[in-house]
């Protein structure tokens, strides 16, 4: 029995949306409604063929059981974000009001919106069933993405993002949308973020604040908002930093949370993943090791796995049920890494 | 009789005395003898040139009786010489969005250096005991401008002490200032007096300020004058100004706009010819200046409603304001647009 991350099919429409009833309202990006998963699904066929334009790339990874069919999870990739409808975000700036002359130092934070992120490869839609958030299975399907990236970086520009969810209070309200957005958009914070999901966002551009807004203006529990992750999410934050993203200048419009970044060249899946040779075998049984991922290297055929094995001089011994949930023969190449960072002691 | 006069060196004992009585600490007179003495023979110094255009000059103006005097007032030709002049200019932004049915206007706050090239009236302080007599302080200055309209500009403002406790702290400056400098309201202005403004720049917000996001006691206090201050912002709105366009930086008082041409007692003050001196029985209140610039002196009292251009004044009256039969003097009657 094992899981695997693989590509998404026409045939998973239903499955896809049998999962989107599971995720709630909540999950804007997933939604049970099959025409639009078709649609998704015909985007990232388009994009796998290359008919696809730039801005319209984009990847959707479903999590597998392989000995069942069964779909518990689902993640994305979009290539480039902000081409068609702009991406926005505040941009934090720091400005300082100093005075030598009167002893005056004063720093000044800002929030600036800001197209910044124009361009960026973002990773999105993850959502796993609650019922299968065990071991490692977050990993799994939050890492994929970045075997994906480094196994075909040249479909990919310099950076990446991620944004991810904001700090609400106990009412689901957001205290950040509540001190700043409010004022200017006039809606519920629901309503704008339906809005959004909808694709309806022209209002964005018509009604944000188009001068920066300083920092020290807002109220404290706004203030608190910035940058910081709502609980549930915050697993996730740790599974992206431990690859190399960073809260660096962005936050969400929105709720504040954070948009994390890098340079793809940067991400630890660059530096420490490598390639290696399939070995199968049923009866030279390979030493246990750490959680290793382990990409198949055909673009239409990708598929992501965890196994507790570690290559060895440029080979990797699979069990022929690895290899089959995997579809790998002998002699194919993989991409392997340790699934988790090793600590510095 | 109560009149306006320019300010003398002699005056100097008895303005430190103003300064330094309890009051707003904004915009009235700056409570330092060097400081003062200063401003007298700067406006001496103005008042003796011949002046085609508007520059460094300012006038200082006393208000006197019997050798007693209950206010001050000034005037700066041009606000900004070799500075900007820096006020909030009131801005708004209109949001609108057909899809959500959303369209609605939100204020800022705009760092404006606009009122550089205007003459300034300021410095503005009068003795409770003579209240009744602000327009005359105030207004005295106008009939000067009226007078002598090429040494001043041809936009004009005032800008009036805004909300404080009695401690002297601002709402305003508490969510405003305070978070760019760190400072008190108080030691701010004391630290600042008779420096460069030029701090100002270096330490207050560049960017446009949105005001839901100042604190209500801070957006409550915006263009609200000091209750010290009713008298001459009546005075003011009476001639015509505009109060919302702008206010100060620092606590929010506020800065009223006109241009001359549309000033009150530029377009309804005339010049008459002293024909003769008598007793004068009047009902309607004037303000009657001389046409000098030096010994400028400006009175209120009562005339008839209707004056033909040779008037008659009363003998002891036309001594106070210098002047004697043959002599032209500039009259406006009084306006009250509001409640006083």
């Amino acid at each position: 029995m094992m899981k695997i991350v693989r590509l998404c099919q026409f045939s998973d429409v239903d499955k896809l949306v049998e999962l989107a009833h599971k995720a709630g309202p909540g999950m804007t990006t997933l939604k049970p409604d099959p025409s639009a998963q078709a649609a998704r699904i015909d985007r990232v066929r388009r994009t796998i063929e290359g008919s696809a334009a730039i801005a319209d790339q984009g990847y959707l990874f479903l999590m597998e059981e392989t000995d069942t069919g069964e779909i518990v999870g689902v993640c994305g990739i979009e290539t480039a974000v902000g081409l068609e409808q702009p991406f926005y975000t505040y941009r934090i700036d720091t400005s300082v009001y100093a005075s030598r002359e009167m002893h005056i130092w004063s720093k000044m934070d800002k929030l600036t919106i800001s197209h910044d992120l124009t361009g960026y490869t973002e990773l999105c839609s993850l959502f796993l069933d609650p019922l299968h958030r065990v071991s490692c299975n977050g990993a799994l399907l939050s890492k994929s993405r970045f075997m994906f990236l480094a196994q075909f970086s040249d479909r990919f520009g310099e950076r990446v993002c991620a944004e991810m969810r904001g700090v609400f209070d106990e009412k689901g309200d957001s205290p950040f949308w509540r001190a700043l957005g409010s004022h200017f958009y006039r809606i519920d914070f629901h309503e704008a973020d339906r809005l959004v999901s909808l694709g309806k966002k022209s209002f964005l551009a018509e009604l944000m604040p188009r001068f920066p807004v300083y920092i020290d203006f807002l109220p404290d529990d706004a203030k608190a908002c910035i940058g910081a992750t709502h609980k549930d999410t915050t697993p996730a934050r740790h599974l992206l930093e431990s690859e190399g993203l960073r809260l660096e200048r962005h936050i969400d419009i929105f709720e504040a949370g954070p948009v994390l970044e890098a340079r793809i060249d940067s991400l630890r899946v660059m530096r420490e993943s490598g390639l290696c040779s399939v070995v199968i075998s049923d009866t030279h049984k390979a030493a246990p090791s750490a959680p290793h991922l382990i990409a198949t290297g055909k673009l239409k055929k990708f598929r992501t796995g965890l196994i507790y094995t570690a290559p060895e001089q440029g080979l990797i011994m699979l069990t022929p049920a690895e290899a089959k949930a995997l579809q790998v023969s002998t002699g194919d190449q993989v991409r392997m890494m340790e699934a988790y960072p090793r600590r510095v002691v | 009789m109560l009149i306006v006069r320019p300010g003398k060196l002699s005056d100097l004992d008895q303005l430190e005395r103003m300064a330094r009585s309890k009051g707003p600490i904004l915009h009235s007179l700056p409570p330092d003898r060097a400081r003062l003495q200063e401003l007298i023979l700067r406006s001496i110094d103005s008042l003796q040139n011949e002046i085609d255009y508007p520059g460094e000059e300012s006038y200082l103006f006393v208000l006197e009786e019997n050798g007693t005097l209950y206010g001050s007032a000034s005037i700066v030709a041009l606000a900004g010489q070799h500075e900007p002049f820096y006020a909030f200019r009131n801005e708004v932004v209109v949001h609108a969005s057909r899809e959500l049915h959303v369209n609605h206007r939100i204020h800022a706050l705009v760092m404006s250096h606009e009122l550089t090239s205007c003459t300034r009236l300021t410095g503005f302080y009068i003795e409770p005991e003579k209240a009744a007599y602000a327009d005359l302080l105030s207004r005295a200055r106008l009939l000067f401008i009226a007078q002598h309209r090429q040494r001043f500009c041809k936009d004009i403002f005032s800008v009036l002490p805004g909300i404080a406790d009695a401690e002297g702290n601002s709402p305003f400056w508490e969510s405003v200032g305070r978070k760019f400098t760190r400072r008190d309201f108080a030691e701010m202005e004391r630290e600042s007096a008779g420096r460069s403004r030029g701090f100002i720049a270096e330490v207050m917000p560049v960017d446009p300020l949105y005001v839901p996001l100042l604190s209500i006691d801070a957006q409550r206090v915006m263009g609200e004058p000091h209750p010290g201050s009713r008298l001459p912002y009546q005075s003011h709105l009476d001639e015509g100004f505009e109060p919302d366009r702008f206010i100060d930086i620092f606590d929010a008082g506020p800065i009223l706009t006109n241009t001359l041409d549309a000033c009150y007692s530029l377009r309804h003050s005339a010049l008459h010819h002293l024909a003769y001196t008598s007793d004068v029985h009047g009902t309607a209140s004037y303000l009657v200046c001389n046409t000098s610039a030096s010994e400028f002196r400006c009175i209120k009292t009562h005339l008839p409603k209707q004056l033909s251009h040779d008037i008659a004044l009363p003998t002891a009256l036309a001594a106070t304001l210098e002047v004697s039969t043959g002599s032209d003097v500039r009259c406006v009657k009084l306006n009250h647009s509001g409640a006083a």
